[in-house]
């Protein structure tokens, strides 16, 4: 095991890793920009560094200031949390370099997955149902208008180095396609540097459910269920539910078991997510998240695993918690990622947090590292905090999350608190009734009533 | 030994402060004359009527904390760390890494506390990961306060010297 963890991250997830270090007994180091100097899980770990001005490419993005962090403190181990350095493979192989272990996948997974296109063809040869799409990249060369007819308009122009919603442009005609293709090509080369591009059909109007899995690195993994993620704002999450209200226990089992045996296959390492979009009974691949994910609470709530722990003991060796049938779902569990924005036009609003009390009672959780008095920074996300809501059934939850949204202060800077207090309200929520495209037709419609 | 809460007006402090505590306590209470303690690249001696002594051999970097840990005289109050590196001429280090004062064991030290310097003129090495990183005064003047150690741990921002 390890015996120093250095945790290249901050905010919420920093604070989450180190509550899982402690656990285990394993010293922590927190490293921090200039910004973040206040920062809780900087108060709180055993050792701190600061690793450069606010500027995250400066600081939590520069690999230098991290390598030389654990040089000077004698960490044995880095975790990189979710964003930043989580899904960067040359990351990972540095550190293996330098005999540092790295809390996550193999690098040569990392790579597989980060790249899209590569993604969908080792799902695709894992057995993995995908989205039906063009078969590799589209390169200026070649046919698009032929292989988009044969997938069937509408059809989604999508970044090879693309991912967590970002790089996607939609040409819902024949005579959308060129423009889709050369505005999608320019963005993803000026975003990520490569301006590869590859087709996939439109679905209507699907559910985005996501996998949760965890493989020993040796051939053995197990799935921990579902998330349904389909409330989203510009292909961000913004409310996480598991199990999701339309997966039958078939269909849990069936999506789970194909997702695991292609772990199993792949000797994968560690957490990861593996998305689909799911429409009229199908589940469609879309992609592998190689990392642990902003709203993994909820998982952990209905089945009682502690994925970060978990994730840093197989990390060092260790086996799995337990076999797939121990695995099982008690109850609901919803997750709200407050913001710190304005509910209405969602504009970024950094700043002092005057009051903050969080709510409690059983079944409640807040995954936050603010405090009242703690400035918010400006250069960051805007994330305060998450609240995760767990009862015995969904109706529960629901009332239980009403509860403690309206339980709740967080006053100093704007949050979008309003916003989930009119969701935990609204009919087609309580039904569980919503799609990927739901949320942004209910704040265009001008029918939200911010709470 | 007892762990005690973690001090948050010092982010990042070891539990060094708790370890001297806990001996000056046991000798108090205790026959004792002396007691020495040794661990991780730290050596603590308490005696009876003699100022307590903190040594950390520098060859051990590897185990010593990051934070600001002086490793001088424990005499040094927490006042003037506070002060220095609001003062006008302190130079800030811009990267992570160990601190040097000379090109290597046994030379001359770049600077010394009265060196006159020019802009430009190497104060000290910053080295990370094997590479050598010269730290290049900002200004021309004269050293007057030297804040590190040779062989310290230091971070980024951290106070190095004061140029006047």
């Amino acid at each position: 095991m390890f015996d120093k963890i250095l945790i290249a991250n901050r905010g919420e997830i920093a604070l989450r890793v180190l509550r899982a270090c402690k656990e285990l007994g394993i010293a922590t180091v927190a490293v921090h920009s200039t910004a973040d100097a206040n920062a809780m899980h900087v108060r709180l770990a055993d050792e701190s560094v600061c690793i450069g001005p606010p500027a995250a490419k400066d600081s939590y993005l520069n690999i230098p200031a991290l390598l030389a962090a654990c040089e000077i403190t004698g960490a044995d181990a880095v975790h990189p949390g979710y964003g930043f350095l989580s899904e960067n493979a040359r990351f990972a192989e540095i550190l293996a370099e330098h005999d540092l272990g790295f809390i996550g996948p193999k690098a040569e997974h990392i790579r597989t997955m980060g790249d899209k296109i590569e993604a969908k063809k080792t799902a695709k040869r894992l057995g993995i149902p995908v989205v039906p799409g063009s078969d590799g990249g589209v390169n200026p060369g070649d046919d698009a208008m032929a292989i988009a007819k044969e997938i069937g308009f509408p059809v989604l122009v999508k970044a090879a180095a693309g991912g967590g919603g970002r790089g996607m442009k939609v040409a819902h005609t024949e005579a959308d396609l060129q423009l889709a293709l050369s505005t999608a090509s320019n963005e993803a080369k000026a975003a990520f540097g490569d301006g590869s591009v590859y087709l996939e059909k439109y679905l209507g109007k699907p559910r985005h459910i996501e996998i949760q899995i965890l493989g020993d690195g040796r051939g053995g993994a197990i799935h921990l269920g579902e998330r349904d993620c389909s409330l989203q704002r510009r292909h961000q999450k913004v409310w996480e539910e598991s199990p999701s209200p339309i997966i039958s226990p078939e269909a849990r089992e069936r999506i789970g078991e194909i997702c695991a045996n292609a772990m199993r296959e792949m000797k994968y390492l560690g957490v990861g997510t593996i998305e689909f979009l799911y429409e009229d009974g199908e589940f469609y691949f879309i992609e592998m998240n190689t990392r642990i994910q902003v709203e993994h609470p909820v998982t952990e709530m209905i089945t009682g695993i502690d994925l970060v722990l978990e994730q840093i003991r197989v990390a060092a060796g260790g086996d799995l918690p337990c076999a797939q049938n121990d695995i099982v779902i008690n109850g609901h569990a919803i997750e709200c990622r407050i913001n710190a924005e304005n509910p209405v036009t969602f504009r970024p609003s950094p700043g002092k947090i005057t009051q903050f009390h969080p709510p409690g009672g059983l079944g409640v959780r807040i995954d936050s590292a603010v405090y009242q008095g703690y400035v918010i920074p400006p250069y960051y996300d805007s994330l305060v905090g998450k609240l995760i809501v767990h009862g015995k059934t969904r109706g529960e939850c629901l009332m239980r999350l009403r509860r403690a949204l309206d339980e709740i202060v967080i006053d100093g800077v704007e949050t979008t608190l309003p916003l989930f207090r009119a969701l935990a309200r609204e009919p087609s929520i309580i039904d569980g009734d919503y799609h990927i495209h739901w949320l942004e037709q209910y704040l265009a419609s001008g029918d939200a009533k911010p709470h | 030994m007892a762990r005690e809460p973690q001090d948050k007006a010092t982010p990042g402090k070891t539990d060094e402060r708790d370890l001297i505590r806990d001996l000056a306590t046991l000798l108090d209470e205790s026959n004792l004359t002396e007691i020495e303690v040794e661990r991780a690249g730290l050596r603590v001696r308490i005696a009876r009527n003699v100022t307590v002594a903190a040594s950390m051999p520098v060859a051990a970097m590897a185990a010593a904390p990051a934070a600001s840990v002086a490793a001088a005289p424990a005499a040094t109050t927490a006042a003037p760390i506070l002060d220095v590196a609001k003062h006008p001429g302190m130079v800030p280090s811009p990267m992570v890494g160990t601190a040097y004062l000379a090109s290597e064991p046994g030379a001359k030290p770049f600077v010394e506390v009265g060196t006159k310097v020019k802009a430009g003129d190497t104060l000290l090495i910053v080295e990370a990961m094997k590479t050598m990183n010269q730290i290049p005064s900002p200004r021309t003047g004269t050293v007057t306060q030297i804040l590190v150690e040779d062989g310290q741990p230091i971070e980024f921002g951290e106070p190095l010297v004061i140029i006047e």
